[in-house]
């Protein structure tokens, strides 16, 4: 994997050719507002450290800052390139801060840039995770006895209740889940740190993928379950 | 310096405003009123008449004149087919094609129309800012409104107006939340801001939260085809029902004045007249009770958008005409659970605030920002014709998105992109805002070519595209055909054949001013001649033969009144006015001297 925390690369103005530092977002020279350029990350760009806890705060009071620096309502009477800049950043900008605001997009986020995203989101809904391999099969046997007792026309209180216990074990998985990710967040964070080296992250990092593939595949199920209710009304 | 304004194009009526050290204000007429109604006539000459005298023609010449021309805007034909009935114009163009709408002997897109009201308000800031003794007072750039739920295709066409009326429009910003900036600037509001903006056809929510002097919108909602006029056509539908459905279109013109007026009434009392029949506050409420909780629903989603409960907004701000009906009031009070505020002219405040944005823009100045969201999401069509979201909804513009496409066959050269807007699965049941083809692509088998194609939402709402093929690094070439807009070209044909029409346009209106004027002296004359003590006055004070004089200038300026010499008009207007200065006087002496010894003028 290539850590880009080690390495700062520059960018280059346009407007003077000079260097500035991959996340500065005016030139250090020429003080003009920098075309983005393809390095940095949604973290780095907010001066937030790659960290999946921190103060919304603190987020929304950067976000405002950064938006009052470069957003296109100030550029208006400025060079075709410098509107450009403007919009590029600005956007940039707002991506980042949409993402980083909702706690599942972060990860996934972070997920990948260390470069562990490993499937498809199709793929990911159709494998059953190894873990979930028992809920999975008892709640689909469940699925097919409220359908046959649906078809049998027994009434319709009765299999609804049905459905909503078979519901039960698998919003209890999600909790635990979300408990897990809480956990492993807090771990990477702590990691982080604590400096540590590729060889202690790649555990953590690869656990909260697993999480996130889990959760995902939890929610389609609780989405199956809520359309059975819905539609069968 | 060439002056901006901030403009507040709305349904039923349009309005200028501008800022002058960060202070915004309506321009008026000398009359005092700053509404232009949004109608648009065609004289059988070809005459454009817009506004007030257009108003006028829609009692006379209903089926010569446009109004609601903004329902109309980025609209197909498909989806206007059914409300077109009631309307007095013609409504036409082709299948799958934009709109079409009938002024006169032509046919025109709605921007074009539009652009007519547009010019009227850029000549009424002209007017006015001559009248300030400013040395420059041409208007060239404006901020124009939309409501915010407006889409790609609405907005586009919009700018699309606004340069058919020669003006730059610097920036396309939503009607609610230019509302709260006018609300925002001088009480320093700092929180959770609900604004409600229910206008003549168009209903709009957006929360936002203001801080720091950012108002950021967390979440909007609403419906582009909801409004007064939706309200109007219930109590039409109502007298028509009663009176019979095969009326002249004059008639129903003067139908939808009475109801509109019923309508006003009951927004103060309890009790107004319908088609000659008493028509209660409550019958009112319950027949419109329908429309005004379909604004209710949007309501709830945005707040759930947001992130929020009800209880939590601080403030409720009411903006749009139709909100000064008391269901309208009651309603939004008990869903937010707290009084509305209402302390600004809800007609106004929209124009306000685009005038202050607008001055933000020319200024640069960094006390206040706006910073709004894209109110549908943004997507493609894929296999099976479903849609995938690229850009979600209420994301904060300007936004982008990527997505990367490959090509099915060995040695495609091409492939089909079709761009939607909605939030629905199907394709079909979302809005349809372009096709491009992207064209260029190396040939290479099948699945190989990797085309990033990048959309950018700027900070108008408004979408770009542009894509580029990795693994060559070949620039693709776009050709982008709006679903429902105007191509470049037609925008830029239009530009110039409203610069044939604007001379035309100008003169008519001198012409209209100076019949009026001309009318009044008239009035004001005959009347002055129907006193019972004229006969009097004539023998006793003025001069010998000052009766002939006035009686032949009388004659004469009804001579040349409804000619189209105008300076000739205004040499008659001031012979006559001239005639009867004297006599003026005398009349105005005595009824002084009348009310002072408490007896009637008459009784003299």
């Amino acid at each position: 994997m290539p850590s880009q925390t080690t390495t700062p690369t520059l960018q280059v103005c346009r407007d003077c050719g000079g260097g500035a530092p991959v996340d500065a977002h005016f030139c250090p020279q020429c003080t003009k507002i920098l075309s983005i350029g393809r390095h940095g990350d949604y973290f780095s760009f907010l001066g937030l450290a790659r960290k999946l806890n921190f103060e919304p705060a603190e987020l929304e009071q950067r976000f405002r800052t950064l938006s009052r620096q470069f957003h296109p309502d100030y550029f208006y009477n400025a060079t075709p390139a410098e509107r450009r800049a403007s919009l590029e950043r600005s956007s940039y900008l707002n991506d980042a801060y949409r993402t980083l605001k909702q706690p599942i997009a972060r990860v996934d986020y972070l997920l990948q840039l260390e470069g562990f995203v490993a499937r498809s989101p199709e793929e990911a809904t159709k494998q059953v995770p190894p873990a979930l391999l028992e809920e999975v099969f008892a709640l689909n046997e469940e699925l097919d006895e409220i359908r046959d007792l649906r078809a049998s026309g027994a009434p319709v209180e009765e299999w609804k209740a049905r459905l909503e216990r078979a519901r039960g074990p698998i919003e209890h998985k999600r909790d635990v889940h979300e408990a897990q990710l809480q956990e492993l967040s807090a771990r990477w964070d702590a990691l982080l740190d604590a400096r540590a080296g590729i060889v202690d992250r790649r555990p953590v990092l690869e656990a909260l993928r697993d999480r996130v593939l889990e959760r995902n595949y939890i929610n389609n199920l609780l989405a199956g379950i809520e359309k059975e209710l819905t539609t069968s009304a | 310096m060439s002056k901006v304004v901030g403009i507040d194009l709305g349904t039923t009526n349009s309005l200028v405003a501008y800022a002058k050290d960060g202070v915004p204000t309506v321009i008026r007429d000398r009359s005092g009123d700053a509404l232009v109604p949004s109608i648009v006539s065609a004289a059988p000459d070809g005459t454009i008449y817009v506004g007030r005298e257009a108003q006028r023609r829609l009692l006379t010449d209903a089926a010569h004149t446009v109004y609601s021309v903004k329902r109309f805007m980025g609209k197909g034909l498909d989806d206007v087919r059914d409300e077109a009935s009631l309307l007095p114009f013609r409504v036409t163009g082709e299948a799958g094609g934009v709109v079409r709408i009938g002024l006169g002997d032509r046919e025109l897109p709605p921007p074009d129309i539009s652009a007519f009201i547009l010019r009227d308000l850029k000549r009424r800031a002209e007017a006015f800012f001559a009248e300030q003794g400013e040395v420059d007072n041409e208007v060239d750039r404006a901020v124009i409104t939309v409501p915010a739920y407006f889409n790609d295709a609405q907005r586009t066409a919009t700018r699309d107006a606004g340069r058919i009326a020669g003006l730059d429009v610097m920036r396309i910003i939503n009607e609610p939340t230019a509302a709260s900036l006018a609300y925002g600037l001088d009480k320093r509001h700092t929180g959770l801001i609900a604004v409600y903006d229910f206008g003549g056809g168009t209903f709009d929510i957006s929360i936002l939260r203001v801080e720091d002097g950012v108002f950021q919108v967390l979440a909007t909602g609403g419906d582009t085809h909801l409004g007064g006029d939706d309200i109007d056509l219930l109590l039409m539908h109502r007298v028509l029902a009663e009176v019979g459905w095969t009326q002249s279109a004059e008639r129903i013109q003067e139908i939808r004045k009475a109801v509109i007026q019923a309508k006003w009434d009951l927004s103060d009392g309890e009790v107004a007249e319908l088609n000659g029949k008493r028509f209660t506050r409550a019958e009112f409420d319950s027949l419109i009770r329908p429309i005004v909780d379909r604004t209710l629903e949007p309501c709830r989603q945005a707040i759930v958008d947001a992130g929020l409960e009800a209880s939590q907004i601080d403030e409720v701000v009411l903006v749009g005409g139709s909100t000064r009906i008391p269901l309208v009031r009651r309603l939004v009070g008990e869903l937010f659970g707290r009084t509305p505020h209402s302390e600004l002219n809800p007609d106004e405040v929209v124009a306000l605030g685009a005038a202050v944005q607008a001055d933000i823009l020319v200024t640069g100045s960094r006390e206040l920002l706006l910073l709004d969201v894209t109110p549908l999401s943004l997507g493609i069509e894929t296999l099976g014709g479903v849609m995938s979201k690229i850009i979600m909804r209420n994301s904060t513009i300007p936004a982008t998105g990527s997505e990367m496409f490959t090509t099915g066959a060995d040695n495609q050269t091409a492939v089909d992109i079709h761009v939607l807007q909605g939030e629905r699965e199907l394709v079909s049941d979302n809005r349809s805002l372009a096709r491009f083809k992207l064209r260029g692509i190396p040939p290479m088998p099948a699945g190989l070519a990797r085309v990033q194609v990048e959309f950018q939402i700027d900070a108008n709402g408004i979408l770009s595209v542009k894509a580029h093929e990795l693994r060559t690094d070949v620039e693709q070439t776009i050709e982008v055909k709006p679903s429902y807009g105007l191509t470049d070209e037609e925008v830029e044909r239009m530009l110039l054949e409203s610069f044939e029409h604007a001379e035309a346009d100008f003169a008519a209106r001198l012409l209209i001013e100076a019949r009026n004027e001309a009318e009044t002296v008239i009035l004001a004359t005959e009347k002055s001649m129907r006193a019972p003590d004229f006969a009097d006055i004539v023998r006793a004070e003025l001069p010998e033969g000052q009766r002939q004089r006035i009686e032949s200038a009388l004659v004469d300026l009804k001579a040349v009144m409804e000619g189209e010499d105008r300076e000739l008009i205004h040499e008659k207007t001031h012979t006559l006015n001239e005639a009867t200065r004297l006599l003026a006087e005398v009349m105005m002496n005595r009824s002084v001297q009348a009310a002072l010894s408490g007896r009637n003028v008459n009784d003299v």
